[in-house]
């Protein structure tokens, strides 16, 4: 699988990595996201070298705001119905409580998927239920936890169209769907529609396969819907899975990753806020940065391999605590026209690790892939 | 030739107790450690480990089935192993045995399975030498295999 997912690396890297492309100059770091420094200015890096590398006290999505603005992000909540696990709706309950006592508020709210965990019909609108006490505005995004029960029926019926965009102060949002093109690898095996969600709601799962992807036709609706956009002006594309390839076995990643670069490729702003990997995660693909969130219900271990090198690894979770290692987010559009990511990490007033001992990056890991699940009757 | 060949046909079945025994009577392990291995033999025993990895991998991903038929009960929330170790990541089985910060004692990998199961699934715990313990450890085992042994590592 490494010698696989290195060659995926390398040719990514050719592709994506030209020389002296960069995220646009203005914009620069927020004090809750970091980077390393050597690394900005092109200095060679090797591995795994998260070692403890200076702070720049701010990153930042520019863009040319027309007035100061802030919107708050919730994802991977992963409910099941309430009588079985009350732990994941107290979470959502007080992620919601607080967005809603932001102040000033939040001008709305953006849900990156995966509100359910096996997509039932009690679990969404448990969803709905909980979110229904905040009042701003909300856009939902799916995960695939939302849409392999009934291929998304229900996640329609409730939040509508899976993709979308909108101007606000600015910047142009722009939702995507990269759960529901997953290939089919159900009926040929005969499964019920609980086989296939439970296949698709296995993380490490082998069966399900690359499943995460835009796809062409709703490329050429971003490509449409970004064709009359100034090429400086400011984007910000949510999602559910990251747009480039970390660890594509956890599809950490997108498959057509080579075809959401050439659409974004001549805009010089673009910034990716996504959910799926319930971890601190900072990468810049070309002109494009990327920017991992935290789940509200348990966070992920860092993959054995892929780690972007830009990303200040999160600190790691107390498993006795099932309030740590999770929370939500605040993007905070200021009066400099910045855009600063802010971890709202429950229990922790540092979010990052500070020492090698507290990484769960600190052993270093050789995985296998699961093989059970590929065995009879699958 | 006969008993490998219905071992073989048997993994993945109830029957393979069966054929555990087989093992017993037929190779060994009077004479496994007085005569040179034979290549049938090594088969066996690493169809043995698979089978055990094949049960752990199950458990760990929250099977049901295995665990009725086990008679355990790993988490009563919904939660499985796996869902915060992918791939069995982050157990670290290569760092134990270690001091144990949530048990505050020393602890070997088994007891922090139990300390998994008992608290954030909270399941209830198994024996320390149950079949499902030796599945499980198993399974962490095989899929970390490669990992430098670190004992004591934080």
């Amino acid at each position: 699988m490494s010698d696989e997912l290195d060659r995926i690396r390398r040719e990514m890297h050719a592709v994506l990595q030209q020389p002296g492309v960069r995220p646009d100059d203005s914009l620069q770091i927020t004090r809750r996201t970091f980077i390393h420094r050597s690394l900005l200015f092109g200095a060679a890096s090797v591995g795994q070298t998260f070692a403890w590398w200076p702070l720049l006290n701010t990153i930042d999505v520019a863009h040319a705001a027309e007035a100061p603005f802030k919107f708050a992000w919730i994802s991977d909540t992963h409910l099941y119905e309430r009588s079985l696990n009350t732990r994941f709706v107290d979470k959502v309950v007080r992620a919601v409580q607080e967005v809603q006592a932001m102040d000033p508020p939040a001008d709305f709210l953006i849900f990156g998927g995966d509100l359910a965990q096996l997509g039932k019909i009690e679990e969404l609108e448990l969803g709905v239920e909980l979110l229904k006490d905040l009042t701003i505005k909300k856009y939902y995004i799916p995960g695939e936890h939302d849409w392999y029960l009934d291929m998304g029926k229900k996640w329609g019926e409730l939040f509508g169209q899976p993709n979308w965009t909108f101007d606000h102060k600015g910047v142009r949002f722009i939702g995507l769907d990269t759960v529901s093109r997953g290939p089919d690898y159900w009926t040929v095996k005969k499964m019920t529609p609980e086989e296939r969600m439970g296949h698709m709601a296995t993380l490490d799962g082998t069966v399900a396969g690359a499943w995460a992807g835009v796809g062409r036709d709703q490329l050429d609706w971003m490509q449409k819907t970004l064709a009359d956009w100034d090429k400086s002006k400011p984007i910000v594309i949510f999602s559910h899975n990251p747009l480039y390839e970390y660890y594509p076995p956890w599809n950490f990643w997108v498959r057509d990753w080579r075809e959401v670069n050439e659409v974004l490729k001549p805009y010089t702003k673009v910034t990716n806020i996504h959910g799926h990997v319930h971890q601190v995660l900072y990468n810049e693909i070309g002109s494009m940065r990327s920017i991992g969130m935290l789940a509200t219900s348990w966070p992920w271990p860092y993959a054995p391999e892929g780690v972007p090198k830009l990303t200040k690894p999160m600190i790691r979770a107390d498993p006795g605590d099932h309030y740590d290692g999770v929370g939500w987010e605040t993007v905070n559009v200021n009066a400099d026209d910045k855009v600063d990511v802010e971890y709202i990490m429950w229990g922790r007033k540092e979010v990052f690790v500070q020492s090698d001992p507290d990484s769960s990056l600190s052993q270093p890991e050789k995985l296998r892939p699961r093989m059970a699940d590929n065995m009879w009757p699958y | 030739m006969t008993i490998r060949a219905t071992v073989l046909g048997t993994l993945c079945r109830p029957s393979f107790v069966v054929a555990i025994a087989a093992v017993a009577v037929f190779v060994g392990p009077t004479s496994a450690h007085k005569a040179p291995h034979t290549p049938e033999q090594l088969k066996l025993y690493e169809d043995l480990l698979m089978e055990e990895v094949r049960k752990g991998d199950l458990l760990f991903h929250g099977d049901a089935a295995t665990a009725k038929q086990m008679n355990v009960v790993l988490s009563t929330t919904g939660m499985a192993c796996a869902m915060c170790h992918p791939m069995a990541s982050d157990t670290h089985p290569q760092s134990y045995p270690k001091f144990q910060v949530e048990t505050s004692k020393f602890a070997t990998l088994r007891d922090m399975i139990n300390w998994c199961i008992e608290k954030p699934n909270q399941g209830e715990k198994i024996e320390i030498d149950s079949e499902a313990m030796k599945a499980l450890e198993a399974y962490i085992h095989w899929s970390n295999a490669g990992s430098v042994l670190v004992p004591g590592k934080h």
